[in-house]
């Protein structure tokens, strides 16, 4: 069973999957899961515990290989393509574990993934620093940027291991926007967050998304959903059981049963 | 102090910094758990050593190796660092493309096992497990191995040896590759979706490891004159390991310093310890043992009361930076 309410419009997904398998010794955590995620759009990915969300963003995003079916991103079959070459491309997903680099500063954070660095080679590093000081100005410009933008300026010399959960969080979406994305895939931005950080959160996934970038997000929270996202997917025990707005979701039986329980 | 005691002191250093700095990039920069690093220092020994050596046939032919080809000062050196490198790629591509890190330290491990009892037992390769002897050093031919000048002139050919490894640990630590690299020590998985390729990244520095200790090895045999398989036990890269944690993972200052206190002077103030303790002769094997229970404490207490090490690693600071307050050592970038 599968509900519906938006449209298929694949020339507007900028990420497509078809048929996504993923299974674990037998255990098939993602069962055919297809999805569209349409350009300059927040989608969103809800289901209750165990239902394979963060295990379809991990295929995704090729952290995790797909035991079957195709991912398309921007026209292209990434379906083979190894996680580092998928992120180089633009297609960024976070963690929904904290996952910062605990001793590097938080500047360090970004910078380190900045694309286009001369200086990120073995033989460009061999070359001195006169040969990559110009990217890494560039850089750093861009990270101060991004630190300003989410308030954390202040912060930029602290080591990211010693933030709270709530800044670790805005280190992993200033981390992710430094390689400049097209799609970024968030797995539970606001988890452990404090209600205030969610707001701020919150305000800089819309602003980012008035920007143009394209989203889909797994999240928990679903008063957050309903406000964020233009489209809802569903999942349960590995299925899509519905997609469309929060407004419609609600409306359907089965979906309420399965999973919108109040 | 005996100037024959100093030369081989600071020998014996050089090699130790140039190890350290070497495990330093692998494991306190980039987080290999790289226990078979000795096997890389001893492939750059025995390289170094057959290709300065006459045929097998010499002296008698009372030892048999493979090589003996005569080459003149540098050519073993470079030779060594080559093997060493070389001897990375098929280690790295078995060992460190699909295992986790705990299961690549312990087939690290195991294959510094396998690779001591092979060539203990392959005589017709290096000569098993009596080892390879006479091995002549640089420039042996022209000035006597056993003069004053000789030493110092090892002395002069280490040193540059260690500042041209300085120099590129330096420029690679303090580089957007050196915290590429940093990062995939963190975490790994994030610095996969942050665009790093971790395999690429960790075979790299494990070739540049592996090049850096083979020459280590090749300056140690050229000294030396000897080498078997009883000199690159496992537990050397135990040592190494000490040195790196105590003075200091991450760390190029540190990685020296470590060298300087465990595998020089630990093992030289050891040396200093009287035979006798108010009359009575301890069995003769009891420093050495006495040795490795210290190097275990010395890594568990560094371990436990100060992980960092006596020099961490310096937090970078970037120029134009907010104004913080804080005594942490801090580097200027």
């Amino acid at each position: 069973m599968r509900i519906q309410n938006v449209s298929s419009s694949p020339d507007r997904a900028l990420l497509a999957a078809s048929d996504v398998y993923r299974h674990f010794d037998g255990v098939l955590a993602v069962d055919g899961v297809s999805i569209e995620v349409p350009k300059g759009k927040i989608t969103g990915l809800i289901g209750p515990n165990g239902a394979g969300k963060s295990t379809f963003l991990a295929v995704l995003a090729g952290t995790l290989p797909a035991s079957g079916g195709r991912i398309i991103f921007d026209g292209q079959d990434v379906t083979r393509t190894p996680a580092y070459a998928r992120a180089r491309r633009g297609l960024v997903r976070t963690f929904q574990l904290p996952s910062e680099f605990a001793r590097l500063t938080v500047l360090e954070n970004l910078l380190v993934a900045g694309p286009h660095n001369r200086g990120d080679s073995l033989w460009g590093a061999l070359l001195g620093k006169s040969y990559w000081i110009g990217d890494e100005r560039r850089l750093v410009d861009q990270a101060r940027g991004l630190l300003k933008r989410f308030g954390m300026t202040a912060k930029e010399s602290d080591y990211a291991g010693t933030m709270s959960g709530g800044q670790k969080r805005l280190i992993e979406i200033m981390r992710a926007l430094m390689l400049e994305p097209r799609v970024l895939l968030l797995d539970e931005p606001m988890s452990g967050v404090h209600p205030s950080i969610v707001v701020e959160i919150q305000h800089y996934l819309q602003e980012l998304r008035t920007e143009g970038l394209t989203i889909l997000m797994v999240e928990h929270e679903l008063h957050l959903v309903e406000e964020l996202c233009d489209s809802v997917t569903v999942m349960a025990q590995g299925k899509v059981i519905g997609t469309g707005t929060m407004a419609y979701l609600r409306q359907q039986k089965e979906i309420v049963d399965a999973y919108l329980v109040g | 102090m005996n100037s024959y005691y100093a030369a081989t002191l600071a020998v014996y250093a050089g090699v130790d910094i140039i190890a350290c700095i070497a495990l330093n990039l692998q494991f306190g920069v980039s987080g290999i758990v790289n226990f078979s690093f000795i096997v890389f220092q001893a492939a750059g020994a025995y390289t170094a050593a057959v290709l300065s050596m006459p045929p097998d046939n010499a002296y008698g032919g009372y030892q048999t190796y493979i090589g003996g080809l005569q080459l003149p000062f540098p050519m073993p050196w470079i030779g060594g660092a080559v093997v060493g490198g070389l001897l990375a790629i098929p280690v790295g591509l078995v060992v460190l493309r699909k295992l986790r890190t705990d299961y690549q330290a312990i087939s690290l491990l195991v294959l510094s096992v396998i690779a001591n009892s092979v060539i203990t037992n392959a005589r017709a390769f290096l000569n098993g497990a009596a080892g390879i002897a006479q091995v002549p050093g640089p420039f042996s031919d022209q000035v006597d191995p056993l003069a004053q000048s000789y030493q110092l002139l090892y002395v002069a050919l280490t040193v540059p040896c260690v500042l041209l490894v300085w120099w590129v640990a330096s420029r690679i630590v303090n580089s957007p590759f050196g915290r590429s690299l940093r990062a995939m020590r963190e975490h790994e998985v994030a610095a996969t979706a942050i665009g790093k390729n971790p395999v690429q990244l960790k075979m790299t520095v494990f070739i540049v490891g592996g090049v850096i200790a083979g020459l280590s090895g090749a300056i140690l045999v050229g000294y030396i004159a000897v080498w078997a398989p009883s000199v690159w036990l496992y537990p050397e890269t135990i040592i190494l390991f000490a040195a790196v944690i105590v003075g200091g993972r991450g760390n190029n200052v540190g990685a020296i310093l470590g060298a300087l206190l465990v595998p020089v002077g630990f093992e030289e103030a050891t040396r200093m310890m009287p035979p006798t303790i108010g009359g009575w002769v301890p069995p003769p094997n009891l420093i050495p043992a006495m040795q490795w229970v210290a190097i275990g404490l010395l890594i568990i207490g560094f371990l436990w009361f100060r992980p960092e090490g006596v020099r961490p690693e310096p937090r970078r600071v970037f120029e134009g930076a907010p104004v913080r307050e804080d005594p942490e050592r801090v580097l200027k970038s």
